[in-house]
């Protein structure tokens, strides 16, 4: 393994630690992610309005009619967004590419959020057995495996080039 | 039918090649995740339970299977009176759905022949048993050190408690979601960086020469 790859593997790690053992303190979950979350919550219920589910919003809570939902750490999108970006920040790249693509990835990231939220509410209130397994396992793999698939196309457009052999 | 040649890392296709073929084997590896995960469960609660009993003694933590469900399990502990023995339900199978993210993207990489993909997600899926293994363990000290109320307060001390609570919620969420990108780039970074790849050992060097010649 070459000096580019174990710095990247160290820096990765080192900053998705970092990230999550932030996140997890309680003034940052409070004054941070509390409140983005309920701003995912109400752009969820803003948008389950439109598709008339007559949803109601306080603070993270979703309710309509058949089904409610609590939106929690796990749903707000903020697990892909950091794993997105501690490899767009540790991957060899120049500042401006890692700008480009942290602000894109994040819009994506949150878009697909959206839809997972939407989506899980939906599936709640019509088919709600199957709303666990759609929730711990499909909507997760498909949030992170779209990071994922978002970093590697990024990372293939904006590597920095090899340095040149000594 | 002959191995491709890796591709070149200069080739823009691949990353489209990359994304169809990551998409298509979403599918197919869910289906066999999904047929695997009852057996895969059991290994987990057998070897999870072996491996908490080589820092316990006596051995008190079993970890039973539930009665009517292939997905979920029971931590239970000897020695505690038989009504509160049943210390916690957990579901097994959120801990190991990351083996889904793994395949998609280890058996996706376009231009590599098909023994060196599978060789590689082979030692993939190593490095993951051995990581389920350590986040189930840490899962079940962190529910003894953090959620049996005084129970815990008796026997953890406050830096034992926030440990096992740090350790569990970096490994359940953070290292569990991103260990399929992790492996993945310990493999192919190289590729995304553009740098040659490396020269074959010397063992495949004199079999490929043997082979040239026969």
């Amino acid at each position: 393994m070459r000096r580019r790859e174990i710095t990247f593997l160290v820096l990765f790690v080192l900053l998705l630690g970092g990230s999550f053992a932030l996140i997890s303190y309680g003034w940052v979950n409070d004054h941070v992610i509390e409140p983005f979350t309920g701003l995912v919550a109400k752009t969820s219920g803003a948008v389950l309005n439109l598709l008339g589910q007559d949803v109601r919003m306080h603070g993270t809570i979703l309710r309509g009619p058949r089904f409610a939902v609590n939106i929690r750490n796990g749903c707000n999108g903020v697990e892909a967004m950091l794993i997105f970006l501690s490899a767009v920040l540790a991957f060899p790249a120049r500042w401006s590419s890692r700008l480009i693509g942290l602000v894109l990835g994040i819009v994506a990231i949150q878009l697909v959020n959206l839809i997972r939220v939407v989506a899980l509410f939906l599936t709640g209130a019509y088919f709600p057995r199957f709303f666990d397994a759609s929730h711990t396992v499909v909507w997760q793999t498909v949030v992170i495996l779209f990071s994922v698939l978002l970093w590697i196309v990024w990372a293939r457009r904006f590597a920095a080039p090899p340095e040149p052999a000594s | 039918m002959a191995a491709s040649p890796p591709d070149n890392p200069a080739d823009r296709g691949w990353s489209l090649r990359f994304l169809r073929n990551a998409l298509l084997w979403l599918a197919p590896v869910w289906l066999v995740w999904t047929l695997l995960t009852p057996a895969y469960n059991r290994f987990l609660l057998g070897a999870t339970e072996n491996l908490l009993h080589l820092f316990e003694s006596p051995d008190v933590t079993d970890l039973a299977r539930h009665p009517s469900s292939r997905h979920e399990a029971y931590i239970v502990r000897r020695d505690f009176p038989p009504k509160r023995s049943l210390v916690r339900q957990l579901r097994v199978t959120d801990l190991h759905f990351h083996f889904v993210l793994l395949g998609s993207l280890f058996l996706a990489v376009p231009g590599l022949p098909w023994r060196k993909r599978l060789e590689n997600f082979g030692l993939a899926c190593l490095a993951t048993v051995f990581f389920d293994l350590l986040l189930f363990a840490v899962w079940v000290k962190s529910v003894y050190a953090t959620q049996l109320g005084d129970w815990s307060l008796a026997h953890y001390g406050p830096a034992a408690r926030n440990l096992y609570g740090l350790a569990k919620h970096l490994l359940d969420l953070p290292f569990k979601l991103a260990l399929p990108l992790l492996l993945w780039a310990g493999f192919y970074l190289g590729m995304l960086l553009g740098e040659p790849p490396p020269p074959p050992s010397p063992a495949a060097r004199i079999q490929g020469t043997s082979r040239r010649k026969r």
